[in-house]
């Protein structure tokens, strides 16, 4: 197929786990909020906080602490994610607050929050740069070569320049699916979101739970977004998730509510999202490779969402027997 | 209790309201203004000047129509999150039908275009319902995703297939001229007599009342006819209704195209109304506004006017702002957000206060329960 250099390059996979990270985190976010019972459609007003935020905090600690940054250049990049997350928990609480508390219809709160994320980066970003659609560029992580498999010439892209991030990411799949799977919290999470009721009579503290879940959500989001500023894209502009928070969804729904099934789902869409980038001779308007992981999107909802099997008491909200 | 309850009704939104502002106040604090002064700013821009008054009710009108569709579609508990790309579609369609054909008198020509509008978002909205109704898939993703395909489709369409040739070499990026014929005609010749003249009152279109007209009509139809009945049991209870022998998807689905073709139309008072073309600049972003109206409505299409008209006024009051406060205009976006936030959360509290209210009247002991009723508490 002349119209790609190659469908399986070691440099489109390596592109497409790089691709992929953003897609991953807040999909990672999404499966333990809805594992805990709450829809968060905010998920992509969340991630657009955390590109502003990841920008804008790197930047920041770049102008005001330069002896710092310079003798320890990750501490900007860093402080760019920590922004981004705090960032992001501020908004999964609001989202907390209105659907869990206030008990308002998830997806109306997810769709506030993100017009709210909208216009809110657009706002901040005029008031310090006075630019509506850029902030300054940033620099990245360090990268990291990975120690013994550096050295095979044939798997280099892969595993040279690889972002901390991606490492994290990777690691915190692992670390969610032993969570869910055999720890404490995540079985009890696990519980408020298939039936609540039983919860609740068995002690646990439902409400509490889902916050908890909501929040993991926002910072997981958060930190999407600053990976994507960061780490890719090298600075903020307007527009930049493009409607990853909601693709993170439809993986979340691939996956099964898994973390695992997640990454699985996530590097699906992550290889059709390098793809675009990589096509040589386009046989379609370039208009559309840019959607090609939307109507992958709904492809996969389309074949796919009979089959998974969400958490029962996902999307509804829970009143204690006496309110 | 009936007379305190609706008080209550009426001023939550009120309250809700004025909870956002409070909200967007400590933004504006915090960037060093102030708040007060930005909401005298924006409330004389508006309605001390005749240009304001007109041109708010010129964004009102696709407000009405993006509120009513999104409204629609709430009623049988489906999220149409996808009017915004309905509406680029409906626009491009209409466009299409007014630059592509000539020499149609306007009695044929105007209807045409309007129905193209309006049959372009329904197909568009047809994958999205279908997956639905049929795999169960999340529509609210899946109509995002279409709002994105329909972005990149537009683009397609506007720039490499239909573009004007005339325009090119300029930045101008747009369709051909949609025919005289094609245009919707202004109400400046009904509102000269009453001595109001200028270009924004000649801005104003006959697809305002239209669109207040369709909102009058939906009432009626939700409230009395049976398809009406069978949306509200749907909605209250759809096992029942199942198996009352309301074909639930049926109605659904109808809901979702009345939805959609309604949708279609919210982009035409740009583009038939003052344009006259379609530019890739047009007006984005009225279908999320049409969701904060509808949710502001309640989901009544009665309700919609009045609520488009707010989302309109805050819309225009966003220039002044900008130009006479110096708070960047976005401040206005973040104000809708904090508004629908807190007018969901009033709603909501409100709902819970009357369940409560009546769960109380309810135990109240018997002898005592027909004396409350009388003194009419």
């Amino acid at each position: 197929m002349e119209y790609v250099t190659s469908l399986f390059s070691v440099a489109l996979l390596a592109s497409a786990i790089r691709v992929t990270m953003p897609i991953l985190l807040a999909s990672l976010g999404a499966v333990h909020a809805e594992r805990g019972g709450v829809v968060n459609i905010g998920l992509e007003g969340i991630m657009i906080m955390g590109t502003f935020f990841g920008a804008v905090g790197a930047y920041a600690f770049d102008a005001q602490f330069p002896f710092l940054a310079k003798t320890w250049p990750d501490l900007a990049p860093l402080a760019g994610v920590l922004a981004a997350i705090a960032a992001g928990l501020l908004f999964g609480l609001i989202h907390a607050l209105v659907t869990i508390t206030f008990r308002v219809d998830q997806i109306i709160s997810g769709v506030a929050l993100n017009l709210l994320a909208g216009g809110l980066a657009r706002f901040l970003n005029i008031l310090l740069f006075e630019k509506a659609t850029q902030s300054p560029g940033v620099r990245g992580f360090t990268p990291i070569d990975i120690p013994l498999l550096r050295d095979l010439p044939a798997l280099r892209p892969l595993v040279t320049g690889v972002s901390p991030i991606i490492i994290t990411g990777v690691a915190l799949v692992a670390v969610s699916q032993w969570v869910l799977r055999r720890t404490r919290f995540g079985l009890r999470l696990r519980a408020v979101g298939e039936y609540p009721l039983a919860a609740d009579t068995l002690g646990v503290n439902v409400y509490r739970l889902r916050y908890a879940g909501v929040l993991l959500s926002g910072a997981l989001a958060g930190m999407a977004g600053a990976y994507l500023a960061i780490e890719q894209a090298h600075l903020y502009f307007e527009g930049m998730t493009q409607g990853r928070g909601f693709i993170a969804l439809a993986a979340m729904i691939f996956g099964n509510w898994w973390p695992v099934g997640a990454l699985g789902a996530s590097a699906l869409f992550g290889y059709f999202d390098a793809l675009s980038l990589r096509v040589v001779r386009l046989p379609v308007p370039y208009q559309f490779i840019n959607v090609l992981p939307h109507i992958v999107t709904i492809l996969v909802l389309a074949g796919f969402v009979r089959r998974a099997r969400m958490p029962a008491a996902d999307g509804v909200p829970y009143t204690k027997e006496e309110e | 209790m009936k007379h305190r309850l609706l008080v209550l009704q009426m001023a939550t939104p009120v309250l809700a309201i004025l909870f956002g502002m409070l909200s967007a106040s400590v933004i504006i604090l915090a960037i060093g203004r102030n708040p007060l002064d930005v909401y005298a700013v924006m409330v004389r821009f508006n309605l001390t000047r005749t240009d304001s008054l007109f041109s708010i009710l010129f964004k009102t009108t696709p407000l009405i129509f993006a509120g009513l569709a999104v409204a629609l579609s709430f009623r049988v508990s489906l999220f149409n999150i996808g009017v915004e790309g309905q509406y680029y579609i409906g626009a491009f369609c209409a466009a299409l039908v007014g630059f592509s054909m000539r020499g149609l008198p306007a009695v044929l020509h105007l209807p045409l275009a309007l129905l193209a509008a309006a049959v372009g978002a329904m197909v568009w909205a047809l994958l999205p319902i279908v997956l639905k109704l049929r795999r169960g898939a999340h529509e609210v993703i899946t109509t995002i995703m279409m709002n994105y395909i329909a972005s990149a489709l537009l683009l397609y369409l506007i720039n490499d297939v239909f573009r004007d040739p005339t325009q090119i070499g300029t930045p101008r990026v747009r369709t051909p001229l949609v025919a005289a014929a094609a245009r919707v005609p202004s109400l400046g010749p009904l509102l000269a007599p009453l001595g109001l003249h200028g270009s924004d009152v000649e801005k104003l279109n006959l697809l305002l009342p239209v669109g207040i007209v369709i909102a009058v009509v939906l009432a009626y139809f939700l409230s009395r006819t049976r398809f009406g009945y069978e949306v509200r049991a749907v909605a209250f209870n759809p096992l029942a209704a199942e198996a009352a022998g309301i074909p639930n998807a049926r109605v659904q689905f109808g809901m979702f195209m009345l939805s959609a073709g309604i949708a279609g139309l919210v982009g035409l008072n740009d583009i038939l109304g003052f344009f006259g073309y379609l530019d890739i600049d047009f007006p984005k972003g009225l279908g999320f506004l049409g969701i904060s109206v509808a949710l502001l409505a309640k989901n009544n299409p009665l309700g919609v006017i009045p609520a488009a008209l707010l989302f309109g006024f805050l819309d225009r009051g966003a220039a002044g702002v900008q130009f006479f406060a110096r708070v960047p205009k976005e401040i206005i976006v973040i104000l809708q957000a904090l508004i629908i936030l807190a007018i969901v959360v009033a709603y909501e509290l409100l709902t819970r206060y009357v369940r409560i209210q009546r769960k109380r009247e309810a135990e109240l002991p018997v002898t005592a329960a027909p004396v409350a009723e009388a003194t009419g508490r």
